[in-house]
C-alpha cells in the first residue's frame, strides 16, 4: 500500500476572469523508502503541489491521503499538528533561524511540540554528526557555508522522524557538485527507512538521482517517467 | 526560547529599541513629575495644611488671598459642634528684597502647629516672634539660615531659622511665622495698600485693622468623629465656606484649568509613547514575516508566535522602564530646586502600568499581522 496518495488535485486562485489554475487534476502515489522528484519550470505548480501535500494550502478539488488519512480535510490547527508529527520540510532558502545555532535549529521541532528532552538533544547532535556537521553544532547559520546550511535544514526536517519529507529546490543555491552531494545524502537517508520524500526541482540533473520523476508543466502532469 | 534567543542574538538592535522606548518612558515620567511639580508648586503650602477641613470666609471661592476671618469668626468656628480642634492660618503676599535676588513669597501664619512642617535644615523648634521657616526653594534666591529677610511692602524683617520643603504657593516659596508676626505683616501690607488708594478714610482703615486684629485668613479644623465637611458647612452656614485641604488646593488661581491642561499633557505624552512603542514592535514583526512563516510551516502555532512577542515586549519594556526611570531621576536631579519636578511613586507606577498596557495593546497590531502571515509563503517563492 502506498504511503502517500495524491488524487485528482486541482488548485485554483481567484474567480471569474481573474481565475488562475495552478494545478489541474494531478494524481500520483508514492511508496515508503522512495524519493520522488517533481520536475518543472518556474511557475509550473511544483511548489503549490508541495504546499498542498504539506497541508499549508487546501486543494480546490481532489484528496491527499497519507497512510489512508485524508489530510486535505484538516483545518489549519490540525494541519500544523500533523506537520509537527509526520512531515519534515526543507525550504529552498533553508529558513534557518539566524540567531539559533545549528543544534538549536534542529531542536525547534520538538520545542514546537512541547518540551525538549535529553533524547531530543542527543538526536539533534546525532543527526548533525550524520550529516558531517558535528563540529558545527554550535555555529549560527551565518557561520556556515551554503551547503552546510542546506544540510542543517535537511537534518532539521528529519528531527521528528517524519513519514514524509518535502524538499523544495534543495540545490538551487548550490553549485552542481555540492547540489549533487546534498541530493545523494538525501537519497541515502530515505532509502531503507520508513519514510518517503518529494523533492521539487527545476534541475533535471538533480532529478536523475530520484527513484521517480513527476514532470509538471502549466499545472498538469506532463509525464511519469522512470528515473 | 525563541524570544530570549532573539534578544540575545540581536543585542545592538534590541538595545537601541530598549533605549528608544526608555527615552519615551523617561519623557512620560518627566511629564508626570513636572506636572506634579507644577501642581505642588502652585498648591503645596495650601494642600498640605494638616487638617480635616479648612474654613474660609464665605463667597471667597476658597481663595486664601480673599478670605479674612475676624477673631469672633475664629471663635465661632472653634466652638462649633463637631470641631475637635482648630488653629488659625494667616496668608499674605510679600516681596523679599534683601537677598541676592528679589523674589515674591507667601507668608503663612501657622498658629502653634509648626510640627507639621518637614524641616530639612535648621532648627526644629517653632519660630519665635520675628523668626521664620522658609521653603528650601528660596535657596536659589540666595537665602541661607540666619539671613535676615526684608519684606516689602510691609517694611518688616524676619530671620530665617530653618528650611522646609514642598511648601510653595503659586510657585512662590512659603514663609512660616507665628500668628502675631503674620498679623503685623498683614496689617502693614493691607493698610499700606489702602493708604495708597484714593478716597480711603482713616476710619475705614481703622475698621479694617480692628477686623483683622486677633483674626486670620482661614481656620484649619480637625473634625470630631461623625462630623463631615458637609455637616460642618451646614452648622456654620453661608458666612463660611468649608472644604478639605485637597479640594481647597485645587481651587482658585486658575487651578482647575491648569490641572485640566496638565492632565491633557500627560495623557497625550502617554498615548504618543504607547503608539511609538506599538509601532516599534509592529515593525519588528513585519521584518520577520518570512521567518514567522517558516516556523509556522514547521508547526508553530499563532499563539506560540504571539506569546514570544509578548515575552519580548515584557523584557524590553521592563529594561526600558529601568532606563527611563533612571534618566528621568537623573534629569530631575539636575534641575534647579525652583523648577517644578515632583516625582510621585504612585503616579509613576500608574504611568509605567499604562506604558505596559499600551505596549501590549500596540502588540495587537503585530498579532493581526502574525495571524495574516500565511505559512505557505515560506515555500511560495515564485508566485503560484
Amino acid at each position: 500500500m502506498s504511503l502517500l496518495a495524491v488524487r485528482n488535485i486541482t488548485k485554483t486562485y481567484g474567480s471569474g476572469r481573474t481565475q488562475v489554475t495552478a494545478l489541474e487534476d494531478v494524481s500520483f502515489e508514492l511508496d515508503r523508502g522512495k524519493l520522488l522528484a517533481v520536475l518543472g519550470p518556474s511557475g509550473s505548480g511544483k511548489t503549490t503541489l508541495l504546499s498542498i501535500v504539506a497541508g499549508l494550502l487546501r486543494p480546490t478539488a481532489g484528496e491527499i491521503l497519507i497512510d489512508d488519512e485524508p489530510v486535505h480535510l484538516h483545518g489549519s490547527r490540525a494541519a500544523a499538528a500533523f506537520r509537527r508529527e509526520h512531515v519534515g520540510i526543507v525550504f529552498q532558502d533553508h529558513h534557518l533561524v539566524p540567531y539559533l545555532s545549528a543544534a538549536e535549529n534542529l531542536l525547534l521541532v520538538p520545542h514546537f511540540s512541547g518540551r525538549i528532552t535529553r533524547e531530543d538533544r542527543e538526536r539533534a547532535l546525532a543527526l548533525l554528526a550524520e550529516f558531517g556537521l558535528a563540529e558545527r553544532a554550535s555555529h549560527t547559520p551565518a557561520e556556515l557555508s551554503g551547503g552546510e546550511r542546506q544540510r542543517v535544514a535537511i537534518a532539521r526536517a528529519l528531527m521528528n522522524s517524519p513519514e514524509i519529507m518535502l524538499v523544495d529546490e534543495p540545490t538551487s543555491n548550490l553549485d552542481t557538485e555540492r547540489g549533487k552531494h546534498v541530493v545523494d545524502l538525501l537519497r541515502s537517508h530515505i532509502h531503507g527507512r520508513d519514510m518517503t520524500c518529494i523533492m521539487v526541482t527545476h534541475d533535471a540533473r538533480m532529478a536523475e538521482a530520484a527513484d521517480d520523476v513527476l514532470r509538471i508543466v502549466d499545472g498538469r502532469v506532463a509525464a511519469d517517467l522512470p528515473a | 526560547m525563541l524570544a530570549i534567543k532573539e534578544l540575545l542574538g540581536g543585542k545592538l538592535k534590541f538595545g537601541l529599541i530598549a533605549l528608544a522606548i526608555g527615552l519615551v518612558v523617561a519623557l512620560t515620567m518627566l511629564m508626570s513629575a513636572m506636572s506634579e511639580g507644577l501642581i505642588t508648586g502652585m498648591t503645596g503650602a495650601k494642600g498640605s495644611l494638616a487638617a480635616d477641613a479648612l474654613v474660609f470666609q464665605g463667597d471667597t471661592y476658597l481663595a486664601l488671598e480673599r478670605s479674612v476671618l475676624s477673631a469672633e469668626a475664629l471663635e465661632e468656628v472653634a466652638s462649633a459642634p463637631g470641631v475637635a480642634s482648630s488653629y488659625a492660618v494667616g496668608h499674605v503676599i510679600v516681596s523679599v528684597d534683601s537677598s541676592a535676588e528679589e523674589f515674591d513669597a507667601r507668608v503663612f501664619g501657622l498658629g502653634d502647629r509648626f510640627d507639621q512642617l518637614p524641616i530639612v535644615e535648621g532648627t526644629t523648634a517653632a519660630p519665635g516672634p520675628g523668626e521664620a521657616i522658609i521653603d528650601i526653594t528660596a535657596k536659589a534666591n540666595g537665602v541661607e539660615i540666619g539671613d535676615t529677610l526684608h519684606l516689602t511692602p510691609a517694611d518688616a524683617e524676619l530671620t530665617v531659622v530653618a528650611f522646609t520643603e514642598h511648601r510653595r504657593y503659586v510657585m512662590a516659596p512659603a514663609i512660616y511665622t507665628d500668628m502675631a508676626t503674620w498679623e503685623r505683616l498683614y496689617l502693614a501690607s493691607a493698610l499700606g495698600t489702602m493708604a495708597e488708594g484714593e478716597g480711603v478714610s482713616a476710619t475705614a482703615m481703622g475698621e479694617a485693622a480692628e477686623r483683622i486684629t486677633g483674626g486670620a485668613s482661614i481656620v484649619a479644623v480637625d473634625l470630631a468623629p461623625g462630623t463631615t465637611v458637609e455637616s460642618l458647612q451646614a452648622e456654620l452656614g453661608g458666612g463660611f465656606e468649608v472644604t478639605t485641604p485637597e479640594e481647597a488646593a485645587l481651587a482658585g488661581n486658575g487651578m482647575p484649568v491648569m490641572i485640566l491642561a496638565v492632565d491633557g499633557i500627560q495623557v497625550v505624552s502617554l498615548v504618543i509613547g504607547a503608539l511609538v512603542i506599538g509601532v516599534f514592535f509592529y515593525i519588528t514583526t513585519l521584518h520577520k514575516t518570512g521567518q514567522i512563516a517558516a516556523i509556522k510551516a514547521l508547526g508553530a502555532s499563532n499563539a506560540y508566535v504571539y506569546r514570544q512577542l509578548l515575552l519580548q515586549i515584557t523584557i524590553l519594556v521592563t529594561a526600558a522602564a529601568g532606563v527611563g526611570v533612571a534618566l528621568a531621576l537623573g534629569a530631575g536631579g539636575s534641575m534647579p530646586p525652583t523648577m517644578a519636578f515632583d516625582p510621585q511613586v504612585g503616579r509613576w507606577l500608574v504611568s509605567l502600568a499604562a506604558v505596559y498596557a499600551m505596549a501590549y495593546l500596540g502588540s495587537l497590531f503585530s498579532l493581526r499581522s502574525i495571524l495574516k502571515i500565511d505559512p505557505a509563503t515560506a515555500l511560495d517563492h515564485s508566485g503560484h
